[in-house]
């Protein structure tokens, strides 16, 4: 019996070691230089707490903007992904294939932007203000809902579409009938996963002049006047529990883990349409004063004829090293992050900790990841300076939340009849571990680490903002200024480098 | 006596279950024997303690002459490695092949690294899929063991029990999650192995007719005591004891 040996988990290992250390070796990564300045951030956290309660007042006319600008967009994305998914679907066949893959192209393209380049770009169309915050959401939003959603369409079998048309049924009136109640429970969950991931992009929006409660934030922070940025936190902290709290109850119920009845149905869907008619009716209508025709046109004229130039320069201040230079900052950063997060996730586990202690740590990663992540990049700008490293600290810590809350679903989901099986035919336990253990978290592991990566990708291309290293810093630069063939070409980098990202990620899920 | 079960009780909740409550019994080598009892009889109980997974409260288990019960640390394992246990539910990594799933029986037998490194080397895993091909999964080696059917898991679970060449074979309720017809197949196959191996075999089961078509011997067990201990082909009468109501169970 020949048979084609693959290659073993442990070599994949050890090759995705030696690639996170080199890129944290490019980045610079420091950890002296972080023990040496210690006493800079528990200075600041010290200033923190107790924040200024006096300045709670002030807090939540900015903070409802946030949510606001958080509800409309999801619920607007959401709907426009819904209508746009089944045309990118290939088994429903809506359109013709070119069309799909034109239409994939775009969604990808536009997948590749992080919330605030996105916000910055329509503060030059809608003026400053939240309904610009409004609009990079919704656009945010339904890139990538687009996405996940022809997803689900396309793993959905599709029989009864397939005999509905067979029977003479218009594909769309098949597809509402046969399609869509099979996706729905994953569409409503990708949709509430959205809106709490969208609370706290918005909460950044303001940085780039979209409202929200960022302005705030920035200005605060600049100013040193932490005890007001402890309160600005706090508030968005609780406002990030509550979202989440509530979206996790819906989530249930869409699922279909939770049983609710027809009246509880009908006024939850009462409660979150007039919750969205308050948030949209409220936000403020755009201010085209500074916006221009030409303006527009020579934006995405930047896009079609970019500095070709700046995009082949090589050497350090060329696209080449920056992007490169994101992504390492991805990589050390998503690496660190999940080094944090274990730990963390196994005290959060109900399995290895008692009840109480477990909800009680499992409540640091929700705190760590209700703080937008460009309040970490300026909070540990004061203690290692500006520069890549200061972008990998920032990464890890903001992967922290997400990471460890998958890898704890993943070990309180573990099933350990295997377990006991192996210790009763006499193995000892850190290879029970090995066999009957890693096989079931490490896949769910990795996934978790995979699309944080991604996410971390988007974010480390604006980390540069503050002056954290890579792309963002010269795309903001090049955007402030109207250099848009500087921004185009640096935004088709970004689309490449976040396409072949996604292009090995794919491969990497399979196995 | 090849394995001698004595006086053996096991409470659970601080005394308030008793699980067993002093059962004994005794079986030669190469018999099929079958607990048979009403749920919450204690037959997983007893199984838990003949493979080592639990600790009796009272009494001895001997096999081989060998007390399992008072055996710690690498001298109960040396002891659970010639014993082999297939599960009601299987007991399976789900997410790695069959093939894979079954060499998890030879790592008792390695060293740690090459065992955490996953060496096996050609001649485990030729024998695991000589083992495959025993049960009639030849073809399924590769397959996650999620994409497998319940009797096909079972068979697969038996594979990896066979791997470790046990002197005993213990068989918790091996086909009460599948149905009649499969389940009989997986009987017949536990049987003839049985035979041509000249294997133990004690195997629980509350389903009679599958206890009395497949076995040398029932032992019947009710609220933790054997009451019943003879031969398979009784007559129901004889076996009244086994499913009377327990005292403690009455309401
Ligand atoms: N781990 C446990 N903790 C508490 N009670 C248990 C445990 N395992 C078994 N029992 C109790 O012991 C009794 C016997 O259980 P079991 O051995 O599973 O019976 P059977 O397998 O014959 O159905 C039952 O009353 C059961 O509730
Ligand atoms: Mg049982």
């Amino acid at each position: 019996m020949t048979r084609r040996r693959r290659c073993p988990g442990w070599v994949w290992f050890l090759a995705g070691l030696a690639l996170t250390a080199a890129a944290a070796w490019f980045t610079g990564c420091d950890v002296g230089l972080l023990w040496a300045r210690r006493d800079h951030l528990a200075d600041i956290l010290r200033r923190m707490f107790p924040p200024d309660w006096g300045y709670f007042a002030r807090v939540w006319a900015p903070l409802w903007a946030t949510v606001q600008m958080s509800v409309t967009g999801t619920a607007l994305g959401s709907f426009l992904a819904l209508l746009t998914a089944p045309l990118c679907a290939a088994g429903l066949g809506a359109v013709p294939a070119p069309v799909r893959h034109i239409l994939r192209a775009l969604v990808q393209v536009l997948r590749s932007f992080p919330a605030l380049i996105l916000a910055l770009a329509a503060t030059f169309l809608f003026g400053l203000g939240a309904f610009a915050g409004t609009a990079a959401i919704t656009l945010y939003t339904f890139a990538i809902m687009t996405r996940l959603t022809y997803d689900d369409i396309d793993a959905a079998p599709d029989g009864a579409f397939t005999a509905l048309t067979a029977m003479g049924a218009p594909p769309c009136r098949a597809f509402f009938a046969a399609v869509l109640p099979r996706i729905a429970p994953s569409y409503l969950a990708n949709a509430l996963y959205m809106l709490e991931t969208n609370v706290r992009h918005s909460a950044i929006l303001g940085y780039v002049g979209a409202g929200g409660v960022g302005l705030l934030l920035s200005e605060k922070l600049s100013w040193r006047e932490y005890e007001k940025v402890g309160a600005i936190l706090l508030a968005l902290f609780l406002a990030v529990c509550l979202v989440e709290s509530a979206s996790a109850c819906l989530t249930a119920i869409v699922t279909g883990r939770r049983k609710a009845g027809r009246g509880l149905r009908r006024a939850i869907i009462a409660a979150s349409a007039l919750l969205f008619l308050a948030c949209t009716a409220t936000v403020g209508p755009p201010d085209f004063a500074h916006a221009s025709l030409r303006a527009v046109g020579n934006m995405l004229l930047g896009l079609v004829r970019p500095d070709w130039a700046f995009f082949f320069q090589g050497g350090t201040g060329g696209l080449g090293w920056l992007l490169l230079e994101t992504a390492a900052i991805a990589l050390a950063g998503t690496a660190v992050g999940a080094a944090l997060s274990l730990p963390l996730a196994l005290l959060g586990s109900g399995r290895l900790m008692p009840r109480g202690a477990a909800a009680l740590f499992r409540l640091i990663p929700m705190a760590v990841r209700s703080v937008p992540f460009l309040v970490y990049g300026l909070v540990f700008i004061r203690a290692t300076g500006p520069g890549a490293f200061t972008g990998v600290l920032t990464i890890a810590v903001c992967s922290v939340g997400l990471v460890t809350k998958r890898f704890t679903e993943a070990i309180d989901g573990m099933d350990m009849r295997a377990w006991d099986a192996l210790a009763a035919m006499g193995v000892p336990a850190l290879l029970r571990v090995r066999y009957a253990l890693l096989p079931q978290l490490l896949p769910a592991f990795g996934s978790a680490v995979l699309y944080r990566f991604d996410v971390n990708l988007r974010e480390a291309s604006v980390l540069g903002m503050v002056g954290a290293g890579g792309i963002g810093a010269p795309l903001v630069f090049a955007m402030n200024r109207f250099q848009w063939p500087t921004a185009g070409a640096i935004a088709i980098g970004l689309v490449l480098m976040v396409w072949l990202v996604d292009l090995l990620s794919a491969r990497l899920q399979k196995r | 006596m090849f394995l001698e079960v004595e006086g053996v009780s096991k409470s659970y909740d601080n005394g308030r279950v008793r699980a067993l409550d002093g059962a004994g019994f005794a079986v030669a080598e190469g018999q099929f024997v079958s607990v048979i009892g009403p749920s919450g009889a204690g037959k997983t109980t007893l199984v838990r303690i003949l493979n080592g997974s639990e600790q009796c409260d009272a009494g001895s288990v001997v096999l081989a002459g060998q007390r399992l019960d008072q055996a710690r640390g690498r001298a109960k394992r040396s002891m659970q490695k010639r014993l082999g246990t297939i599960y009601q539910d299987f007991a399976l990594v789900e997410n790695v092949s069959a093939l894979a799933n079954v060499l998890t029986a030879a790592v008792p037998d390695m060293g740690f690294f090459p065992a955490a490194l996953g060496l096996f080397g050609p001649d485990r895993r030729d024998r695991a899929r000589r083992l495959l091909d025993r049960v009639g999964l030849a073809d399924k080696a590769d397959t996650p063991v999620q994409d497998l059917s319940g009797g096909q898991k079972q068979r697969v679970a038996i594979a990896r029990a066979l791997m470790r060449s046990p002197a005993l074979l213990l068989a918790d309720e091996p086909v009460a999650s599948l149905d009649p017809v499969t389940g009989r197949q997986i009987l017949e196959l536990l049987k003839d192995i049985q035979r041509a191996e000249g294997l133990t075999v004690v195997m629980n089961s509350h389903n009679l007719d599958f206890a009395r078509a497949f076995s040398d011997r029932l032992i019947g067990l009710n609220a933790g005591r054997v009451v019943y201990d003879g031969a398979a082909d009784t007559p129901d009468e004889a076996l009244t004891a086994v499913y009377a109501a327990a005292p403690e169970a009455a309401p």
